[in-house]
């Protein structure tokens, strides 16, 4: 494992502006995030489900429920949808955070962000072009489907979308840079609202009643200073070193 | 009160004329009051009907209700339940938000949201981040100092003992103020966070001031509000009662002195006499039945904020105003601004854990001011701010991350904390608020907002970039990420003092329509680069005085209302 304290794992530090293939992070031993990777593999966040208030609780533990069918979303649209998801979100295997169903109940709830680009279309419409347009492209560059294309060549296009560089079919009913900020951000909305990908981050996560109390400013400890359910992330050190040396 | 005695009884000191803080309950959060609220009829003529229970129609309600008025608030979102309603989540906090559609355009389209304006009893204050930084009294005279914007129509001597008060009622907490109006807040400052420390260590390094404050959040205990539990979620709605909004701070009031908010009511328009031209009332509907009603009323206030209150007016369409009320002079929906809000994170080898303690922790207005040496008019303000996972993504997205490089980041999380700028950006005539061909569920035309930066705006935007990454260069940080984001929304129905390049006058009564006012932040000419809340609280309080005295009805002295 790198030495965590210095910042060579962050791609805008490194010579291609990519990370490491994620296999160097050490599995996740305490409950679960996903692909089960992560910085705190003794952490969990559902630990503190007891201190959650009721209405929290209820909102935040329905996430964990099976993914229901897709509502929004038509069966052939489905398999685009999950192949976006899950490059865009780099989530290769399971266990998955479920947000091409996330993403579904939003447009189907009609739950959406409140405005929409003159030179757009809205929401709902503008997801269901991206799909149109993701297979588009994979049709014009590999003769196949963007939902059978292989990792690299999905990542390929979808580096393409993240930089506004897509034209032809259906992207030219949109503004392809908007169109990807639009999706981008439902779809993270969704990840990072789900108790999984707090635990991979090392997020506190709801804290009503129980607050904060350590906030590790000024104080003997400084930023050191923890609350006792917060875990430490994972450091380079070698365990077996530090317990000797307590030993010595 | 002096700026001695303000000192000598920091955090011993309530405000007169205001009993919010008792009236709330210690054991629930609701809204004391909501089972025997006063009702009145819809041909009642009640003294007032406001649009809006938010930061403006809610001081201005507390303050008349308290000199015998009778008034109505009819409000567009719910009447919340706190403890059932809100989460301690950032995706469960979407309610609370406006989030019916409007349409953005412009050069640079503003995405609106959860970002710029709230819904429901309480209105945007309910998720505002808490920061409560004064106008600097120059930001009411940029015309004239600067060439650049416009001033005002009244003086900062007119606003500062509602500053005085309104800072009372929140309660402020936060170090002694050396910008602007040198003045000192009711509490002490709150804690610093790590991350926030980090910060401010870097600021100093490069010779910035930075102090802690200034935040609507209680520090210690004020009435029955209890010690804020630094929780970090002030902007999904604060399920404590320790960050202040018009919910906890005016409205228990209100309601103890006789008004009715009436929730889930929509206003669509303003009802006109055709023979007097005068207001007659507000035409609501509701969302159960959907059916249209009349509120009577002497006087009308309109305090639906900068995008719904032009909204309304341009709505309200008869054979006096064939362009919509008071919009005669094509003033209405006009110079409406936002501020550039560019946020830089940097990364430090420790965990500062940012999502520890209220977002809102420490600023700066060392560059609030005009330097002729910057190459541009006006400033900026540094500030503080700490996303939670979700604004985390959005920060590492904008940085032009996704997929694992994103996943990468998001998993550093802890190890990063994020300052921010407010940029002054001018106003201009052509940022606007019109109707789209569109209509809601009501049938009412939605807004349509197109904004675009100036030159001014720009060159300051990038000027005030870069000095939040030398702060976080100065800290040492060992990586930045940065987004550009736009915050805050204010004017769209300004004060001047002529018809032809204003709304309404000194005393926020229109110009075109005598017993309809404004009261909310729709009416602010320039914005400086402080946090709006604030001042649109400080103005309709200062406007309910200028009502109860009746010098807002006086017509003789409508070009000029200086205070003496
Ligand atoms: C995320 C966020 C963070 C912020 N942070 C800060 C901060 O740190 N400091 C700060 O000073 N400010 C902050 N603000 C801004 C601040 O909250 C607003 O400037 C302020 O609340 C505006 O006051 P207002 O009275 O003009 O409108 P609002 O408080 O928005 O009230 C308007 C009310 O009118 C209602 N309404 C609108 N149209 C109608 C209609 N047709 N019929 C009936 N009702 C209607 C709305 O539902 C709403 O309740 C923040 C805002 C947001 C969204
Ligand atoms: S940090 Fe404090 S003010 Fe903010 S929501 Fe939590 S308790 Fe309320």
């Amino acid at each position: 494992m790198p030495d965590l304290s210095r910042p060579d794992h962050l791609p805008n530090r490194r010579p291609d502006r990519q990370p490491r293939h994620p296999s160097w992070l050490p599995r996740q031993r305490r409950g679960t995030t996903p692909q089960m990777i992560g910085r705190y593999p003794d952490y969990d966040v559902l630990d503190a489900v007891d201190t959650w208030d009721e209405a929290t609780k209820k909102v935040v533990l329905a996430r964990l429920e099976p993914p229901g069918p897709l509502r929004f979303f038509t069966p052939d649209e489905e398999p685009v949808l999950r192949a976006l998801c899950d490059t865009a979100l780099a989530q290769d295997c399971q266990p998955r955070i479920p947000v091409a169903e996330m993403v579904d109940g939003k447009l189907a709830d009609g739950k959406l962000d409140g405005y929409q680009y003159a030179d757009m279309p809205d929401d709902p419409d503008t997801w269901r072009l991206v799909l149109g347009g993701l297979d588009h492209t994979a049709v014009q560059s590999y003769q196949t489907g963007f939902a059978r294309c292989g990792a690299a060549q999905r990542e390929a296009i979808v580096a393409q979308f993240a930089k506004g560089r897509l034209v032809g079919g259906a992207w030219d009913e949109l503004n392809v840079t908007r169109a990807w900020s639009v999706v981008m951000r439902m779809m993270l909305a969704a990840f990072y609202s789900h108790p999984w990908a707090w635990n991979e981050i090392g997020f506190g996560g709801p804290a009503y009643p129980r607050g904060f109390m350590r906030l590790g400013g000024a104080g003997k400890q400084g930023a050191q200073v923890r609350e006792p359910f917060e875990k430490p992330g994972a450091t380079s050190e070698d365990p077996v070193q530090i317990v000797e040396s307590w030993e010595r | 009160m002096g700026t001695f005695w303000r000192g000598i009884l920091k955090g011993a000191m309530g405000p007169r004329e205001n009993d919010s803080r008792y009236l709330l309950d210690v054991h629930s959060r609701d809204l004391p009051g909501e089972a025997t609220m006063a009702r009145y009829r819809d041909d009642d003529e009640v003294d007032l009907v406001i649009v809006g229970a938010g930061a403006g129609g809610s001081v201005l309600a507390q303050r008349l209700a308290r000199r015998g008025w009778r008034v109505v608030i009819v409000e567009a979102g719910p009447f919340w339940h706190p403890d059932e309603d809100w989460v301690s989540d950032e995706a469960g906090s979407h309610p609370l938000y406006w989030t019916q559609k409007r349409i953005i355009g412009g050069a640079d389209p503003i995405e609106l949201g959860k970002n710029n304006s709230g819904r429901g009893v309480g209105g945007s204050m309910v998720h505002y981040a808490g920061y409560t930084p004064r106008f600097h009294p120059s930001d009411l005279s940029t015309y004239t100092d600067d060439g650049v914007g416009a001033d005002w129509p009244i003086h900062y001597e007119d606003l500062r003992p509602h500053y005085e008060q309104v800072e009372a009622e929140l309660p402020v907490a936060g170090q002694d103020w050396p910008w602007g109006y040198p003045h000192r807040y009711p509490f002490a400052p709150h804690p610093v966070s790590a991350a926030a420390d980090r910060l401010r260590e870097g600021a100093l390094r490069c010779g910035i001031e930075m102090r802690v404050g200034p935040v609507g959040i209680v520090n210690g205990t004020f009435g029955n509000r209890p010690h804020c539990i630094y929780r970090g979620y002030c902007l999904q709605g604060c399920k404590v009662n320790a960050k202040a909004s018009p919910y906890v701070t005016h409205l228990p009031d209100a309601l103890a002195h006789g008004v009715e908010v009436r929730a889930n009511c929509m206003a669509l328009r303003v009802e006109i006499a055709q023979d007097t031209g005068l207001a007659r009332g507000v035409v609501y509907t509701t969302e159960s039945d959907g059916a249209h009603r009349l509120q009577r009323a002497r006087y009308v206030a309109v305090a639906g904020y900068s995008i719904e209150t032009p909204r309304l007016l341009l709505a309200s369409v008869s054979t006096r105003f064939p362009h919509g009320l008071c919009n005669n002079a094509d003033q209405v929906g006009r110079y409406i601004m936002v501020q550039g809000a560019t946020q830089a994170a940097g990364r430090w080898p420790d965990e500062l854990r940012m999502y520890k303690a209220p977002p809102p922790e420490i600023s700066s207005e060392q560059f609030y001011e005009t330097d002729p040496d910057r190459g541009f008019a006006r400033g900026f303000s540094i500030q503080t701010v700490s996303p939670l996972p979700i604004g985390w993504a959005e920060h590492v997205l904008a940085d032009g991350h996704w997929g694992r490089a994103l996943r990468e980041y998001m998993r550093d999380y802890n190890h990063w904390a994020t300052i921010g700028v407010l940029n002054e950006l001018l106003p201009h005539a052509d940022n606007r608020i019109t109707l789209a061909d569109e209509a809601d569920q009501y049938g009412q035309p939605v807004a349509r907002m197109d904004y675009t930066l100036g030159d001014n705006d720009k060159a300051n935007m990038a000027y005030s970039t870069k000095v939040i990454i030398d702060i976080l260069d100065a800290a040492e940080a060992q990586d930045v990420l940065t987004i550009q984001r736009f915050a805050h929304l204010i004017g769209g129905a300004r004060m001047g003092s002529s018809p032809d390049h204003s709304v309404v006058d000194a005393n926020q009564r229109t110009w075109a329509v005598p017993n309809l006012f404004i009261a909310d932040g729709s009416v602010c000419p320039t914005q400086g680069s402080a946090n709006p809340a604030l001042t649109i609280m400080a103005l309709a309080s200062r406007l309910a005085q200028q009502m109860a005295g009746g010098a807002a009805m006086n017509n003789t002295s409508r070009k000029c209302s200086y205070a003496v």
